[in-house]
């Protein structure tokens, strides 16, 4: 009696798991990636086969979720067509999970992508925009072999960050700023007047492998392809293309500055901190630069809020990584594009980015997101602490372009990250042995 | 079964053909990608009618067989689907380009070629067989001793016994993220200045610390039940032979967990191999290696499980990285084996 009892249970217990994974099928992965919020919503998203129930956008920046979905809910008021918004990040790899998505037949009409290599993901499957009216209002549009494949929805710019209260108060001008002796001579000037500004240290610059290896060799090394250059000249990412190959002259001025970061960077933070921290020890005034680009505006509003109205709300600026003399620009680009997935409902994706691009989009997009709108016909301006600068180099013409999207994937995590460690840590010792180990090291990674 | 007549011939067959046709026919309009809601109840329709025909086919002599069949057939299934399939699937796909959505053309060995010519890879197979040594000896090790504690009738062991277990509930990522803050905010005081993580030896010492914390409790459990199952009359014995505590340890309790100790030294073995989560989180694999085979690397803690993931993922590289997950599994398997064997024959012999 007791034997078929436990059989029983075990049967049961088999068809119950047998049923479990029925239940699980028809919505394959959209609990773990969605937000808990989304979770009803989800049920909605999962047959994205059909029509008629609406659209589904992978949005690859977490923390204008709120945001893109007021935007959804006005579009539906507006239209009637509902706008699924399905945001990642916070240690996601996107294009990973989107291949998941694809596997599944769960694809997104609208995705996320930031590089040549996730565009080549998806080579033939997007849907070429270059007809549509927004792509004559941008000059920032993702375009390849296949076409207009990419919608820009935002500005970022690297730069050489620096908090414009506390050079006015050293006497340093950040217009200075022109080359590699004057570079030095204001970090010279601030870190003698340390103790009276309150400084900890001049330059914020982290160079930890582990977590913030996009912030050295990518956005760093993106001085040395693209500082100073047109944006259309592809001289140095043309090279690196070609086998991993290196401008050593180049390349040595430039890795005479990251010499000089590494020396006047904080040493509690330089080898081992955290983004998090270097962007509050910038956002309290304990730095006067900070080697992050524009996108830390963001964060010096939201998280480090109170931090930074302690240090005054104090203005910020950008000035050009100068390695070398008659270096001016600064780095702008659309850092990442919003995909249209060529499925059944791709006229409605289109009339919805197109919607965003207009006035009631970007008035949400600039004016809650703090996007830095690359529209040219969009009148609203950001609140953020770095729109002005950005706006400034823009008119003036000096702003170069971001090829180091071009780099081949994952090599700032593989090969860079912890090269530029290796300097800052001292195991690299001179400029010299930087630049021959990152020519190793890259056409090592370009060759495999 | 009582009768072979036709009619109950008949009726098994019918059910058998129904069953097969909604089956075929729901598999096909799967295939085809249609979207027709009737595709679902209709394989499982189809399944049901087969394997009721099935079992109603007139037959005494296979009428055991055939019971048995169906009700292993769940089992297997799943074990096919979410096992052998995959494995397969695998292995194939390691000889093509699969980009993880497609692949273009059969490149043969390519892969495995591209694998063994890559240095960063050596390194993860040479540094991946030496945490997993210095696994097996620490964290047995550890257990044991923590066992004996545990054991030794002191009081408050019930707390120590449930302590030195709690890391084990924590998950390896928020293990890692834990003990990243750790070595870089607090013991970074006592190291001078520079975090244990950001050179390849120490940080290799911080993986197997961090790891036989968390690995030390789970085993010493197992150790714990072993040496309390130990027969009170034996070590009874032992005491009024006249034998110390040393003598009844090593002559006594040690050659009786002898099944303990395979258990323990396989599960520590397999299980470092398969490192991953600790890795991931406390160091991604970063650390350099100055020289290794006349190359610069940056992947100096990166085992061989994220390296695996890591040319998958980062490196956009699945053809290659599913080549890598293949060796993995010949590696882990012939290393189960071979373990299994050895300890076999030595429980016989002790």
């Amino acid at each position: 009696m007791k034997k078929k009892l436990l059989a029983m249970v075990m049967a049961g217990a088999m068809v119950l798991g047998l049923a479990a994974c029925g239940e699980a099928a028809p919505a394959p992965a959209a609990g773990d990636a969605a937000p808990a919020a989304d979770a009803g919503a989800a049920e909605t998203a999962a047959p994205s086969g059909g029509s008629g129930e609406g659209i589904r956008l992978v949005n690859g920046k977490i923390e204008v979720d709120a945001m893109l979905k007021e935007a959804a809910a006005l579009y539906e008021e507006e239209t009637g067509k509902h706008v699924e918004i399905e945001s990642m990040g916070g240690g996601v790899n996107i294009q990973d999970t989107l291949k998941g998505y694809y596997q599944a037949d769960n694809m997104p009409d609208i995705f996320v992508c930031g590089s040549d290599a996730d565009f080549g993901n998806w080579d033939g499957m997007l849907v070429d925009m270059s007809g549509e009216k927004w792509a004559s209002d941008t000059d920032a549009a993702y375009k390849n072999d296949f076409g207009t494949i990419g919608f820009p929805y935002t500005t970022e710019a690297i730069g050489l960050a620096y908090n414009a209260d506390l050079l006015e108060k050293a006497g340093v001008d950040p217009k200075s700023i022109t080359g590699p002796d004057a570079m030095k001579k204001a970090f010279e000037t601030l870190d003698s007047k340390k103790d009276e500004l309150g400084l900890t240290a001049v330059i914020g610059w982290c160079t930890e492998p582990k977590d913030l290896y996009w912030s050295t060799g990518s956005h760093s090394f993106a001085n040395y392809l693209d500082s100073g250059l047109s944006r259309d000249d592809t001289t140095y990412s043309d090279m690196l293309a070609d086998g991993g190959k290196i401008d050593e002259t180049r390349f040595e001025h430039y890795a005479e500055m990251v010499g000089l970061f590494n020396q006047y960077s904080d040493p509690a933070l330089l080898t081992s901190g955290t983004y998090d921290q270097q962007i509050l020890g910038f956002a309290s005034g304990k730095y006067a630069f900070v080697t992050q680009g524009s996108w830390i505006g963001a964060t010096m509003t939201s998280d480090d809020k109170d931090a930074y109205a302690e240090a005054g709300n104090f203005k910020c600026g950008m000035a050009p990584y100068a390695f070398e003399d008659g270096i001016d620009t600064i780095l702008t680009n659309s850092p990442s594009w919003w995909a249209v997935f060529d499925n059944d409902n791709k006229a409605d994706s289109l009339a919805f980015l197109q919607w965003l691009s207009e006035d009631k989009g970007q008035e949400i997009l600039v004016m809650k997101a703090g996007f830095i709108s690359p529209f040219k016909s969009c009148t609203f301006v950001a609140e953020d602490p770095f729109a002005a600068t950005i706006s400034e180099y823009t008119a003036a013409g000096k702003t170069s372009s971001w090829h180091w999207l071009k780099n081949k994937a994952g090599m700032d995590q593989n090969a860079l990250g912890q090269v530029y460690a290796d300097y800052a840590l001292g195991t690299i010792p001179d400029a010299k042995a930087f630049t021959s180990t990152v020519s190793q090291v890259l056409q090592q990674y370009y060759a495999e | 079964m009582k009768t072979n007549s036709t009619g109950s011939k008949m009726f098994s067959l019918i059910l058998l053909a129904a069953g097969l046709i909604g089956l075929i026919g729901a598999l096909a309009m799967d295939f085809s990608g249609s979207q027709n809601a009737v595709r679902g109840p209709m394989l499982i329709i189809g399944v049901v009618l087969f394997f009721v025909g099935l079992y109603f086919f007139p037959t005494l002599k296979y009428h055991r067989q055939i019971v048995y069949v169906i009700f292993l057939f769940p089992l297997l299934f799943s074990f096919a689907v979410t096992v052998i399939i995959p494995l397969l699937l695998g292995i194939g796909y390691s000889f093509t380009d699969w980009t993880g959505i497609k692949f273009t053309q059969v490149v043969g060995f390519a892969n495995y070629i591209a694998m063994f010519k890559d240095p960063a890879f050596i390194w993860s197979i040479f540094i991946t067989f030496i945490f997993v040594v210095m696994n097996m000896v620490l964290v047995n090790l550890f257990a044991f001793l923590l066992a004996l504690l545990c054991t030794s009738g002191m009081k408050g062991v019930g707390f120590f016994r449930a302590s030195y277990f709690l890391p084990n509930l924590i998950g390896g990522i928020v293990l890692g993220y834990i003990w990243q803050f750790v070595f870089n905010n607090v013991l970074i005081k006592i190291t001078g200045g520079i975090s244990w993580l950001v050179q390849t030896r120490t940080a290799l010492m911080a993986i197997v610390i961090v790891y036989i914390w968390q690995y030390a409790g789970y085993i010493m459990l197992i150790y714990v039940t072993g040496l309390t199952q130990i027969p009170g009359d034996v070590l009874e014995a032992a005491k009024i032979d006249g034998a110390n505590a040393t003598q009844t340890l090593f002559e006594v309790k040690i050659p009786m967990l002898a099944s303990t100790f395979t258990i323990c030294t396989f599960l520590t073995l397999t299980s470092a191999f398969k490192q991953f989560d600790v890795n991931m989180a406390l160091t991604n694999g970063t650390g350099s290696v100055p020289n290794f085979l006349g190359n610069y690397l940056s992947n100096g803690t990166q085992m061989l499980a994220l390296n695996i993931y890591n040319t998958a993922i980062a490196k956009n590289n699945y053809a290659l990285g599913q080549a890598k997950a293949v060796l993995f599994f010949i590696i882990l398997a012939c290393v189960s084996l071979v373990q299994v064997r050895i300890s076999n024959k030595r429980e016989v012999e002790l």
